[in-house]
């Protein structure tokens, strides 16, 4: 067994920037040939990927723009039946959750999502993760695995673009009709955009409750700052999701980012770590949080509140 | 209607740790039903009780501790329960622990499987696709929308990147894994949770079992160019960052 | 002497026979509906469930003798009330001892009302049906005054039923029956002595008085024995038409609230019953003394008035919900009350402080009756998100924090003191710390003062360390029975393996809960084995092991906490306490009993806000009041909760300027001449700095 595969994720017609990074990740340090798997009926995708030291792009032409997990599932499968690779990766996407690990188990591949980092010596490959909220990382490897399947983790990895077009190779495969595609819908909007801000008050899950959130927005009015929110504020019902800064949210980087109690999950980090400079505040000093931050406190965000309003008089 | 909802305990832990070999001591650990999967047997329950009859099964990885979290599901509208004995390493590998939940799966015949996105504490997004894998059945992530299904097929809604929702049409049975704002998870009282002690539990050992991935080693990372910490007076932080916010703008 | 022994008068005097037959059938009759319609009553409440407190005979009789409960905060009423009530008794009594004589007494030979006993039943009867009288005017004029209390206007939005709407109404035709049966008395009284001008009845004085302005007007023998005659009739139908509604009406609580305060729980609110522990789900789990409240209430409005929930712009008013419960047993309501009857939002903002049960005159018990609704609702999933993540808290770490037990012990070493572990050696004192004093960085400090006071003194204590657990107080007040129950369950157990002569605890929900409660659920020890840090305080300054050195010479406040003050009775403790650390205490307006909640009882510090916006919280409106005492510069507390809620106050009322807070402990520490300098539980601590 040898080379690399990478699963390709794309959406409306565009090879997600994730997926980029993926295939720059594998370039760097994959082993064998390095072939790109898109799995699409439009193969003009083919030609987004431009990653130097990609070998080629397998197109797996199906009916569907936009396939099904099961047609993925399948698609890759036969694939990974044709050209046995030792590694496979794949960006730890929402889209690509309902796949990858599948066909990690129906091909009894080693399996791991959410790795920060690898190495490869040829025969063995181990990987790193973080669990506990990114409170501790840890090592694998993969015993016994002929190939191992790799979720890697967006923003770890830089991607590397405009080298040559691949070389493609088609393949023609059968939608699987168990899972179809109906429409996308895109998130409610209230009128705000917090993309555009320079400057985010960010409030989490220390808020307490919905009649805070309501402090800290006039406080953010008031300093000429737009409010933004972690998503347990969302879940709950407590604010529209237009406000939400994370991986399932917006994606910002303002000038100044402020995060007060927020705990820094992974998903949110993703959101937000391209601010130019951030400052935290929550009161537990080794929330995550404080690892992307360039300031930070352990005060209550409520205090801090309190000493906001007395500024703004 | 007979659905399946795969819930764990997971470990919550606070701002002190200390790891024992590749894992947190269990001393600075407190034990609570996984949110996601909570989300999930709400949902399920939920459904069930729109539909009039039917039954909610709950299936866990776990040692006898983790029943406590069985009852809190039971107690919140399941019916009954399936335990399967925990191996230690299980937290590395999702893919094997999916292997042993599908034998479960297959004997249960169910209308399809709801699990949580995510564990609170391993996080791996993993467990409820492998399973459809291993079961061969059609899989949904991430379903932030579920209506109810009719004519041995569902149309769900997946949270994709940017609050995005795919309106997805998909065969039953199937594994859908439920993402957190779905629902409100009910709250089950300590009542009705000593009440769900009379509901079954069945303990059952898999039959065969794999292993796709072993913690070697685990630590505490290093932060590397950590926060600049400022002390923890907020009238201090706030005139900081009401200084920042002037040189932002 | 011949006047005296002939001084009387005919009954039914000008009656032809079957005209007093008449007046006996129409008595009878009006007498039978009114046992017809206190049997309807009595079988409403018996639908209820057994109440299982034993009934207060002796203290309910002294109570309604008394008027002692309406006097309380309304002197001026209470005083008119007791014209109103003993007024009607006599009233009442007489018409019944003339009856027996001339029915029982005469024919057999002993009539008796005649002479001195006539003169003196004749003045008796006048004071107090002028009395009477008095009492009625008092409360209709009253009625000008636009009182807020009796403003039926709804707090929570609802719409107005039709039986509500009636209330003034009702209250008017109740009040002015009275005023017409009793004016109409005198006026008949007087016409009679216009026409039989007999010279003792200078011993009725009103009815003389009132004859002789009759007379004066010209009004004749002859004209004064027709109207009286017809007036008489009027009268006594008009009273017979009273008597008879007495069961359907307002006039029932004549009846129902002796019975009401005699079947109130002799520790209502104090303990809660276990029992039903899924709670109150329709009218017929409530236990017979509760549906008796529901008649009971009077509409009063001294709950309404004295409600800290209904003065900051929540929307619920107890009165109201009694009201809502009561129309809703009228009309034979079968289903679910949360909501429909009571709306969910009204049931969460109480705060369960117990002023409404304190001060209600009638004895309704509106704290256990909220408390037992709230039970069903949770089991219905009514609790509001904020209180379910942290009841799930508690169920998971044993604290209302979240953070792990570990944690709970943390402040001893951050202070770096040495106390006994009570699990593994005996000590005089367990110290039960609580929550809010082990995990709120601000109450640590305070816990850290008590204890190094604790120990300077001598005293040989212990705690619990990580085994301690919420002592449940407030988990039972928001409706967790179940939770409840694990929880003293586990303490229970807990501290059944230490061997103790007292229990100590600076929280007075905590000290509510371990010293009423925990006995009543098998803990091994008694009430009066528990005592709160003030008492301790008090008495380790009377034993000479700490003194006073530093008399902080500043003049103050003192709030009673409500689980401390109006739940246990503890006011003056305290108050010594603050005089002998040199305090100079001025109290605020509503002190002691009638201290107002700060807002966060009955688990309200872990709910969301259910006030209209712009509202002035209950703590806020606090220091509003504690700011206009004269020369104030502190305000005091005994409580953790209430440090919390009043610090947040201070800063929001936009007083932070003028008045600061004070936990007792504290003052205690700097009087005693302690260095306050050095405790921070966070920053290291230096033994050798201390002075202790």
């Amino acid at each position: 067994m040898s080379g690399t595969l990478v699963i390709v994720d794309h959406r409306d017609g565009r090879i997600t920037d994730h997926s980029h990074e993926v295939l720059a990740a594998a370039v760097t340090h994959g082993s064998g040939d390095i072939d790109a798997i898109i799995v699409s009926s439009d193969t003009s995708l083919a030609s987004q990927i431009t990653t130097p030291g990609v070998a080629r792009v397998i197109a797996v032409k199906v009916s569907e723009t936009e396939p099904g997990s099961c047609t993925i599932r399948g698609a890759v499968h036969r694939v990974i039946e044709l050209r046995n690779p030792s590694l496979v990766f794949a960006p730890f996407s929402p889209n690509l959750m309902a796949s990858a690990p599948a066909i990690a188990a129906a091909n009894g591949l080693g399996f791991a999502s959410d790795v920060i980092a690898f190495a490869s010596d040829g025969d063995t490959i181990s990987a790193t993760r973080s669990y506990y909220g990114g409170k501790v990382e840890a090592d694998l490897e993969f015993p016994g695995r002929a190939c191992t399947l790799l979720m890697l983790r967006g923003g770890v990895w830089a991607a590397a673009g405009d080298g040559a077009p691949v070389q493609v190779e088609e393949i023609a495969f059968d939608d699987d009709p168990d899972v179809r595609h109906i429409e996308y819908r895109e998130a409610e909007s209230t009128g705000v955009d917090i993309t555009t801000a320079d400057v985010l008050l960010s409030v989490g899950r220390g808020v307490g409750d919905q009649d805070a959130i309501e402090r800290f927005e006039s406080i953010a009015e008031r300093l000429g700052v737009t409010l933004s929110v972690s998503r347990p504020l969302v879940d709950a019902g407590w604010i529209s999701s237009d406000r939400q800064v994370g991986q399932s949210g917006k994606t910002v980087a303002p000038k100044l980012y402020i995060a007060l109690g927020i705990s820094g999950a992974v998903q949110h980090l993703a959101g937000m770590k391209g601010s130019q400079q951030i400052i935290a505040v929550n009161t537990d000093g080794n929330a995550p949080i404080f690892s992307v931050a360039d300031l930070g406190s352990t005060c209550d965000m409520h205090d801090l509140a309190d000493e906001l309003e007395k500024l703004i008089g | 209607m007979k659905i399946i909802v795969c819930v764990k305990e997971v470990a919550v832990v606070g701002d002190e740790i200390e790891i024992d070999g590749i894992d947190i001591d269990r001393d600075y650990v407190d034990l609570a039903i996984n949110e996601w999967d909570a989300t999930a047997v709400e949902q399920a329950v939920a459904m069930r009780e729109a539909a009039g009859s039917g039954e909610v099964v709950v299936v866990t990885v776990g040692d006898e501790g983790a029943e406590d979290t069985m009852r809190r599901a039971l107690a919140m509208g399941g019916d009954r329960g399936i335990r399967l004995e925990a191996l230690e390493g299980d937290h590395a590998d999702p893919v094997g622990v999916a292997a042993r939940i599908a034998g479960v799966i297959r004997a249960e015949q169910a209308d399809f499987v709801l699990v949580g996105t995510q564990s609170a504490d391993a996080a791996h997004g993993a467990t409820g696709a492998a399973l459809a894998g291993h079961l061969g059945w059609p899989c949904a992530a991430v379903v932030r929308e579920m209506d109810a299904p009719t004519g041995g097929r569902a149309i769900v809604g997946r949270e994709l990147d940017g609050g995005v929702i795919a309106r997805t049409d998909i065969a039953l049975p199937a594994v859908l894994t439920i993402q957190t704002g779905l629902n409100q998870p009910r709250y089950a009282t300590l009542r009705q949770i000593k009440q769900a002690a009379d509901k079954e539990i069945r303990t059952e050992v898999a039959a065969e079992s794999s292993q796709h991935a072993r913690i070697t080693a685990m630590r505490v990372p290093v932060s590397v160019g950590g926060a600049t910490m400022l002390g923890d007076d907020p009238a201090a932080v706030a005139s900081r960052i009401a200084q920042l916010i002037e040189e932002a703008r | 002497m011949l006047l005296l022994s002939t001084a009387t008068r005919r009954t039914f005097d000008g009656f032809a026979q079957w005209q007093i037959g008449l007046w006996y059938i129409l008595s009878a009759v009006s007498t039978l509906i009114f046992l017809y319609g206190c049997w309807r009553l009595i079988r409403k409440y018996r639908a209820g469930r057994a109440n299982g407190t034993p009934p207060q005979v002796l203290r309910s009789l002294k109570q309604v003798l008394t008027n002692s409960a309406i006097l309380r905060r309304s002197t001026w009423s209470g005083i008119a009330h007791l014209g109103v009530f003993y007024g009607f008794i006599v009233l009442f009594a007489g018409t019944v001892i003339l009856a027996f004589d001339d029915h029982v007494a005469v024919p057999l030979g002993f009539g008796f009302w005649h002479g001195p006993f006539y003169l003196g039943y004749s003045l008796f009867l006048d004071v107090f049906g002028a009395a009477l009288l008095l009492g009625l005017c008092f409360f209709l004029l009253r009625r000008l005054a636009r009182l807020r209390r009796l403003d039926y206007a709804r707090v929570d939005g609802k719409p107005v039923s039709a039986k509500r709407a009636r209330y003034r109404l009702d209250d008017l035709v109740f009040t002015w029956s009275l005023v017409v049966i009793g004016a109409t008395g005198f006026v008949i009284e007087a016409l009679r002595i216009v026409e039989y001008k007999p010279s003792f009845e200078v011993w009725a004085p009103v009815g003389y008085a009132l004859a002789r302005v009759l007379e004066s007007t010209g009004l004749t023998a002859n004209t004064a024995s027709s109207i009286h005659f017809s007036l008489w009739w009027f009268h006594g139908l008009l009273a017979l038409a009273f008597v008879s509604a007495i069961p359907f009406t307002k006039a029932m609580h004549m009846l129902v609230a002796p019975a009401a305060l005699v079947e109130r729980d002799p520790t209502v609110s104090k303990t809660l019953p276990s029992e039903p522990e899924a709670g109150y789900a329709t009218l017929t789990d409530f236990t017979v003394a509760h549906l008796v409240d529901l008649d009971a209430c009077t509409k009063c409005g001294k709950c309404h008035e004295v409600c800290p929930a209904t003065n900051s712009g929540m929307p619920l008013s107890p009165r109201d919900l009694i009201l809502d419960l009561r129309e809703a047993a009228a009309s034979g309501l079968k289903e679910g009350l949360v909501p429909g009857v009571v709306e969910e939002a009204t049931l969460w903002s109480c705060m369960q402080c117990n002023a409404c049960v304190d001060i209600c005159p009638v004895g309704v018990q509106h704290v256990p009756i909220i408390n037992l609704l709230r039970r069903n609702a949770i089991e219905e999933g009514s609790a509001d998100s904020m209180l379910q993540a942290t009841l799930e808290k508690i169920h998971t770490t044993g604290n209302s924090f979240g953070e792990q037990k570990r944690k709970r012990p943390r402040w001893v070493k951050d202070a770096g003191l040495e106390i006994p572990d009570a699990r593994k050696q005996p000590v005089e004192i367990l110290w039960y710390v609580g929550d809010y004093a082990s995990f709120d960085p601000a109450n640590q400090k305070n816990t850290i003062r008590l204890a190094q006071m604790l120990t300077a003194a001598g005293v040989d204590f212990g705690i619990l360390y990580d085994a301690e657990r919420t002592a449940g107080n407030d988990v039972r007040r928001a409706g967790e029975e179940g939770l409840f129950q694990m929880l003293a369950e586990e303490n229970i157990e807990t501290i059944s393996g230490c061997e103790f002569e007292r229990i100590l605890t600076t929280d007075p929900h905590t000290f509510n809960t371990l010293r009423n409660e925990y006995p009543t659920l098998g803990a091994p020890w008694t009430s009066e084995q528990v005592v709160h840090h003030t008492e301790l305080l008090n008495e380790l300054l009377d034993a000479g092991v700490l003194g006073v050195t530093n008399l902080l010479s500043v003049v103050g406040t003192y709030h009673d906490p409500c689980a401390l003050g109006r739940y246990n009775g503890i006011f003056e403790q305290p108050r010594d306490l603050i005089r002998r650390c040199g305090v100079t205490l001025n109290e605020m307006p509503r002190n002691r009993d009638n201290s107002l909640c700060c807002g966060a009882g009955g688990g309200r510090i872990w709910m969301k806000e259910t006030a209209e916006p712009g509202s002035r919280r209950p703590a806020e409106q606090r220091i509003d009041e504690a700011v206009e005492v004269a020369g104030v510069e502190i305000f005091m507390v005994a409580c953790p909760k209430d440090a919390v809620m009043y610090t947040d106050a201070i800063k929001t009322s936009g007083h932070a300027d003028v008045i600061e807070l004070r936990e007792l402990t504290e003052l205690v520490f700097e009087a005693c001449g302690f260095n306050s300098a050095t405790v921070d539980p966070v920053a290291a601590f230096d033994p050798a700095a201390t002075d202790a």
